[in-house]
C-alpha cells in the first residue's frame, strides 16, 4: 500500500435492476489528478456518492489512508480531509456568501451551542481569522465583490466558485468534484481549470467527474473510465483516447 | 430605510389593534386589553419557539402543543396541586422555580425523544410525524388518569406562582380594577420573553446559529463539510420544545386549570399563525405578531357585528374565522414575509 489514498474493493451497488457501480478494484494514488468519465447513468456520481458515505454500497468496502470507511456517515468522512461537491451545486442560498465560507471553515468547536453562547475572545479571535481566510478565498476566486450579496443571488458560475472555496477553506487533503465545469461559460471554465490545476499543484488529491473531455484531457494525470458501471479504461489520458472500449462506449457500437 | 418602513408599520399596526380594543368595547376595555396582551405573552413565547425550529433551522414542526403540554404537565404535576375526578389534592411539592426547570427540561428532552427517530425525516414527513405524536402525547395524558388527573384536569397548582406576587403589585393593579393573578402572569411571561430574546439574539448571530441556518438552506452540503447535521437539528429542537414548555407553564396558570383539550392541534395551528405574521425568522417578531393576531382573534366578532347587524352569537363566532382567514390570506399575498420577515429570506417556500 504505497501511494494509495482511496481503494475501493468489489463495490456494488444497484438501483432496482440496474447495476449503477460494480468495481473490483479501484485505486486512486496520493497527490495525483485523476478524471472520471463515461457516458450518463455510467455511474459516475454513484460511485462519489457511495465514497463520500451519501450512499449505502450493496457489497463491497472503501478505504481511505487503509481505513476502512465503508459505512462511515458522510460528516466523518468529512472531517477526515475528505470533501466533495455536487454535481447540482448546492450553495447556502439565504446565506451570504462570505457566511457560507466562514460556516464551512468553521470547525466542530467553534460551532458548538456552548461556546457560542459564552462568546470567549477565543472565539471571537478565531472568526477573525476565518473571515480573513473566507476574504483571501474570494478575491482569489474574484468574488470578492460578492462577499455580502445571498449566495442565491449569484450567477450559476459564481456559484459554482463558492462551492470549490467552501471546499479549499476546509484544506483538504482531497477533492472530489462533480461536474465543476457543468452549464459554466467558457471563459470561467478556463479560469476554473486554472484553480484546480494549482489545487492539484499545492499537493491536494483530485478527482473529478466531468463531460468536457477537452478539459479532462488536458489537466489530468490519469483517466477512469466507466460505462455502465464497470471500470472499462485506466490510464494516462492520451492511452484512454485512443482505447477502443472507450471510443465505442461514448460512440456507440452500432449493432443494438 | 427600508427596515425601519418596516418597524413603524409594525408598531403602527400594533398600537392601532391596542387602539381598536378600546374603541370596540366600552365596559372595561383595559381588562380586556391586559387579559389579550396575556395571551399574546404566552402564545408568542411558544411562537418564538417555533421560529427557532422552523424559522432558524427549517424544521417542519406542527406537534408544538405537545412540548408545551409536557411542560405544563410536569411542572404542575411536582407542585402542590389537585389532580382527577375526586379532585385529589397533593400537598407537597417542590419549590415552583426548581418544577418549573424540571419542567422545562422535561420539554426539551421530549423533544430530544421526538426527534432521535424523526429528524432524520424531510419537510413534510417530520410534519406529520410531530402532529401525530402531539396526538399521541394528548390522548395519552387523558387516559393516564391516575397520574395525570385525565379530563378531569389539574386544578388547585395557583398559588405555587401567585405566592411570589408582590403586594404593592396587587394594589396597583386593583386600582384599575384588573385581575391582579392574571396581569402577574401575564407580566412574567413578557419578562420571559425579554430574557429568551436575549438569549436567541446572542445564539443566532454566533457561528451555533450559522450553522443552524446551512442546515435550513441544504443538509446535504452540510454533511458534505464535516458537520454532524443531525445533531445540529436535535439541538434546535430541543431548544424550541424547551421555550415551547415555558410558555406551556403559562397558559396553564393563566387558565388557573390544565385540561387535556388545551393541547389540541389548533394550539399549535395557532402559534403557526402567529409565527407567519410576524415574520418567520425574525427573532421578535412574533411578539407583535402575537398582539394582533389575539385583538384580531378577540376583536373580530364585534367588528363582525357591526357589519352584520342581525346576527346572533353562533353565527358572529364563525365570521370571525373567516375574517381571520381572509386577513392570512390578504398578508400572505402583500407581505408573505410577514410583518419583520427579511424579504431575501422569505421562507414559506420550503422544499
Amino acid at each position: 500500500m504505497s501511494n494509495n489514498l482511496i481503494r475501493v474493493a468489489n463495490l456494488k451497488k444497484s438501483f432496482g435492476g440496474v447495476k449503477a457501480v460494480d468495481i473490483d478494484d479501484l485505486s486512486f494514488e496520493s497527490k495525483e489528478l485523476t478524471s472520471i468519465i463515461g457516458p450518463n447513468g455510467a455511474g459516475k456520481t454513484t460511485l462519489f456518492d457511495l465514497i463520500s458515505g451519501f450512499q449505502e454500497e450493496d457489497n463491497g468496502e472503501i478505504f481511505y489512508k487503509d481505513k476502512n470507511i465503508t459505512k462511515s456517515q458522510p460528516y466523518r468522512i468529512a472531517r477526515l480531509g475528505m470533501v466533495r461537491t455536487f454535481q447540482l451545486t448546492k450553495v447556502f442560498d439565504r446565506m451570504t456568501v462570505l457566511e457560507n465560507l466562514m460556516f464551512a471553515g468553521s470547525n466542530v468547536s467553534n460551532d458548538s451551542l456552548f461556546q457560542s453562547f459564552m462568546q470567549l475572545s477565543k472565539q471571537k479571535k478565531y472568526e477573525n481569522s476565518l473571515k480573513e481566510e473566507a476574504m483571501k478565498i474570494m478575491k482569489d476566486l474574484n468574488i470578492e465583490q460578492m462577499s455580502d450579496s445571498y449566495a442565491r443571488e449569484l450567477s450559476g458560475g459564481q456559484k459554482k466558485l463558492l462551492e470549490l472555496g467552501r471546499s479549499i477553506i476546509k484544506k483538504p487533503e482531497v477533492l472530489l468534484l462533480d461536474e465543476p465545469l457543468a452549464g459554466v461559460n467558457p471563459k470561467l471554465a478556463e479560469d476554473l481549470l486554472e484553480i484546480i490545476q494549482s489545487l492539484s499543484n499545492q499537493g491536494i488529491t483530485i478527482l473529478m467527474v466531468e463531460h468536457n473531455i477537452e478539459a479532462v484531457m488536458k489537466i489530468s494525470e490519469r483517466v477512469v473510465v466507466l460505462a455502465e458501471g464497470a471500470l472499462i479504461a485506466d490510464g494516462p489520458p492520451q492511452e484512454v483516447r485512443e482505447n477502443q472500449k472507450v471510443i465505442e462506449a461514448y460512440l456507440g457500437t452500432g449493432d443494438e | 430605510m427600508k427596515l425601519s418602513a418596516k418597524w413603524v408599520v409594525t408598531i403602527l399596526l400594533t398600537i392601532f389593534s391596542i387602539y381598536l380594543v378600546f374603541v370596540l368595547n366600552e365596559e372595561g376595555p383595559l381588562r380586556i386589553l391586559f387579559n389579550l396582551l396575556t395571551f399574546a405573552g404566552i402564545y408568542g413565547l411558544a411562537a418564538i419557539g417555533l421560529n427557532v425550529h422552523f424559522g432558524l433551522t427549517g424544521l417542519l414542526n406542527f406537534g408544538h402543543a405537545s412540548f408545551m403540554g409536557v411542560g405544563a404537565y410536569v411542572t404542575l404535576l411536582l407542585i402542590p396541586h389537585a389532580a382527577g375526578r375526586e379532585g385529589e389534592i397533593t400537598e407537597s411539592g417542590l419549590p415552583f422555580l426548581l418544577a418549573l426547570f424540571i419542567g422545562i427540561i422535561s420539554a426539551s428532552l421530549f423533544g430530544l425523544l421526538l426527534g432521535l427517530p424523526a429528524i432524520r425525516l424531510r419537510g413534510d414527513y417530520l410534519a406529520i410525524v410531530t402532529i401525530a405524536a402531539a396526538e399521541i402525547f394528548r390522548l395519552l395524558v387523558r387516559d393516564l388518569e391516575s397520574i395525570t388527573g385525565g379530563v378531569y384536569g389539574i386544578i388547585n397548582f395557583s398559588d405555587s406562582l401567585q405566592q411570589y406576587r408582590p403586594i404593592y403589585f396587587e394594589n396597583f393593579v386593583s386600582r384599575y380594577e384588573l385581575n391582579p393573578s392574571q396581569v402577574w402572569v401575564g407580566l412574567l411571561s413578557w419578562i420571559s420573553i425579554l430574557f429568551v430574546l436575549v438569549i436567541l439574539k446572542r445564539l443566532t448571530n454566533s457561528p451555533w446559529g450559522r450553522a443552524l441556518r446551512a442546515v435550513r438552506e441544504d443538509e446535504d452540503a452540510v454533511r458534505a463539510l464535516g458537520k454532524n447535521a443531525v445533531w445540529l437539528k436535535l439541538q434546535s429542537f430541543m431548544l424550541g420544545a424547551g421555550i415551547a414548555g415555558l410558555a406551556g407553564v403559562f397558559l396553564a396558570f393563566n387558565y388557573g386549570s390544565l385540561q387535556t383539550t388545551t393541547f389540541v392541534p389548533l394550539l399549535t395551528f395557532y402559534v403557526w399563525a402567529i409565527m407567519i405574521l410576524g415574520g418567520v425568522g425574525s427573532l421578535s417578531g412574533p411578539i407583535f405578531g402575537s398582539i394582533i393576531f389575539w385583538v384580531i382573534i378577540s376583536e373580530t366578532d364585534k367588528l363582525a357585528a357591526l357589519i352584520f347587524e342581525n346576527a346572533n352569537g353562533q353565527q358572529l363566532a364563525g365570521v370571525r374565522f373567516v375574517l381571520v382567514g381572509l386577513l392570512i390570506m390578504v398578508l400572505m399575498i402583500f407581505r408573505p414575509s410577514g410583518l419583520l420577515g427579511k424579504k431575501e429570506e422569505l421562507l414559506l417556500n420550503v422544499k
